[in-house]
């Protein structure tokens, strides 16, 4: 790929996609932490 | 000299002290939380945007892109593991340091590890080894930024050094936390279109990628490998592990860079700033690295290689560009250092000259030593740079990794693990700094093969857990400490009891710490 040898390809756009992926499930589950933020605002 | 870079540079310093000024006008310094944390009212994209560009150094155009030159794509381990700092970061220990850090009154990250881990000892050692450190950091962002000038606007070293120094130190002084954060924010983005402007006009010039490596492959076919020029690295896991830790894990131990969690708005600004960290280093992280790699092409016979990106911008961009790519550089120094000098003067005074030399300094007196401390250590790391200026990535990797080392499992486990204690963190943050600096300078590197920034997290965590498990009964870790981390662990709203907690001065926390280590601390 790009005229890479295959591990240098993964390198290269194998560990982008992880952290995307890593970063899609850090979103779906933490979905309840927004009750952090209104109960301290409410709280105060 | 070219008149049109230099107006670009001149456009973008005056867009900054106006942001520093506006920043200032939002009555910034005001009170001691405001000068240091921005009031704790910092959003989600300017949190992981001034998280980012305060990690993303000078190193990144100097010491990435020299690095590329230098060993191809082996140096794209170090960007694998960047790109996912910051959501780490966000995801392991954001939110609930904020909590934590609001629930305690902790206005520094290194003040905030005393109430964690409550002994005046942690303060004074922790204190110590990061005002030492991040003056070293310091000087390499001032190198940085006074070789990148002097060679793109023809102005000599002692004078562009000079003028980066002063226009930090303006802006600084302007606003504290909350100035650093909104012209970080502005000069991430200045970073970002530098960066992929010239990284474009790179790859244009040289007919796209795949052209580019065949090129280089013709030239030397190991420099596409991930082991480096000549395989120099191969089978060298140790070191590869290193690489991938520093910026990516190595970010949790950083005094400078934690800071942003306990400015959050809210807890939850952690979820958000966590994504747009993970966008902008997407697009930011890989690029000086690349450029670096087809300066190889570009610049055969680059005598330096930590200027390899300057020498491309000025190679292949018109002026007007260079002007925009030459503030992009200065951005990524400017946006550290401005960090890192509040940071230093921020524990300096208030861990170190407010909590062991002046326990009754008022607020206004404290932020006016931080400012006198500022002034002094830019002073300074401007001599420094001046008469002996080192390598700019030996001077990042040497800082970085040991700050790593040091703090990584003492901020992780501060809010994971009830069981750390007092011995656990203090032992652990000076085996970590201790062996992470040993094996830099020891050269055990080469020996042994293996990273200083894994041996020394590995020896900083093991050393945390071994101490901390067997000094329970000697040294357990108090009762009010408990009940804070289970407030933190919970989603949920912070007691009352914490909230009027962090109405007391410090001197009252303070003593309320020794109160609690003579035996007689109470909940909250």
């Amino acid at each position: 790929m790009f005229g890479l040898p295959i591990a240098t390809a993964l390198l290269v756009f194998g560990f982008p996609v992880f952290w995307i992926l890593y970063t899609i499930v850090f979103l779906i589950v933490t979905r309840d932490w927004v009750k952090d933020s209104a109960a301290a605002d409410d709280a105060q | 000299m070219s008149y049109t870079v230099i107006f670009f540079l001149v456009l973008y310093y005056v867009v900054v002290i106006g942001i520093g000024y506006w920043a200032l006008r939002r009555g910034s310094g005001d009170s001691l939380e405001d000068y240091l944390l921005g009031g704790r009212q910092v959003g989600p994209l300017t949190t992981a945007l001034t998280l980012q560009s305060t990690s993303m150094s000078g190193y990144m155009f100097l010491g990435a892109g020299g690095l590329g030159y230098l060993q191809g794509y082996w140096a794209l381990w170090f960007a694998a593991g960047d790109i996912g700092g910051g959501v780490l970061n966000m995801s392991i220990i954001g939110r609930r340091m904020r909590k934590m850090s609001q629930m305690m009154g902790a206005l520094t990250s290194i003040e905030y590890l005393e109430k964690r881990y409550p002994s005046p000892a942690v303060r004074l050692v922790a204190g110590l080894l990061t005002v030492f450190l991040l003056g070293f950091y310091v000087v390499a962002q001032l190198i940085a930024g006074g070789k990148g000038m002097a060679l793109v606007t023809g102005i000599p070293y002692p004078a562009a050094l000079a003028i980066a120094v002063g226009i930090i130190l303006i802006y600084t002084f302007m606003g504290g936390y909350l100035a650093v954060a909104y012209t970080d924010f502005f000069q991430s983005l200045i970073m970002l279109v530098g960066v992929m402007w010239i990284m474009i006009a790179s790859l244009t010039e040289l007919g796209g990628l795949t052209a580019a490596n065949n090129a280089i492959g013709e030239i030397d076919p190991t420099l596409l490998s991930v082991w480096g020029r000549g395989l120099g690295f191969e089978g060298q896991w140790g070191v590869v592990a290193g690489a991938l830790l520093i910026f990516s894990v190595g970010y949790m131990g950083w005094p400078h860079v934690v800071t942003r969690h306990m400015a959050m708005s809210q807890p939850a600004t952690a979820r958000k700033a966590g994504v747009w960290a993970t966008v902008w280093n997407l697009f930011f992280v890989p690029a000086p690295y690349l450029v670096g790699i087809l300066a190889i092409l570009i610049l055969p016979n680059l005598d330096d290689p930590e200027m390899a990106i300057f020498q491309v911008a000025d190679k292949l961009l018109p002026a007007a560009v260079t002007g925009l790519v030459m503030a992009a550089i200065m951005a990524a120094i400017m946006s550290t250092a401005d960090s890192l000098l509040l940071q230093t003067g921020s524990i300096a005074s208030r861990d170190l000259y407010e909590r062991f030399i002046n326990p009754n300094a008022s607020e206004k007196q404290m932020v006016f030593v931080s400012r006198g401390l500022v002034l002094a250590i830019a002073v300074i790391g401007y001599a420094v740079a001046l008469v002996e200026p080192p390598s700019v990535f030996s001077i990042v990797i040497f800082a970085t990794s040991v700050l790593g080392s040091a703090f990584l499992p003492a901020y992780v486990c501060a809010v994971w693990w009830s069981k750390a204690n007092t011995p656990g963190a203090l032992a652990s943050i000076v085996v970590g700094a201790s062996v992470a600096f040993i094996w830099q300078y020891a050269g055990l590197v080469d020996s042994t093969q293996l990273h200083p920034m894994l041996t020394g997290v590995v020896s900083s965590s093991v050393t945390m857990f071994v101490v901390s498990l067997a000094t329970q009964k000697i040294s357990p870790v108090p009762e009010y400490v408990l009940d804070a981390m289970q407030v933190t662990t919970t989603v949920g709203p912070i007691p009352g009891r914490f909230l009027t907690a962090t109405e007391f001065g410090l001197t009252q926390e303070a003593a309320a710490i020794d109160k609690a280590l003579d035996g007689d601390a109470s909940d909250g």
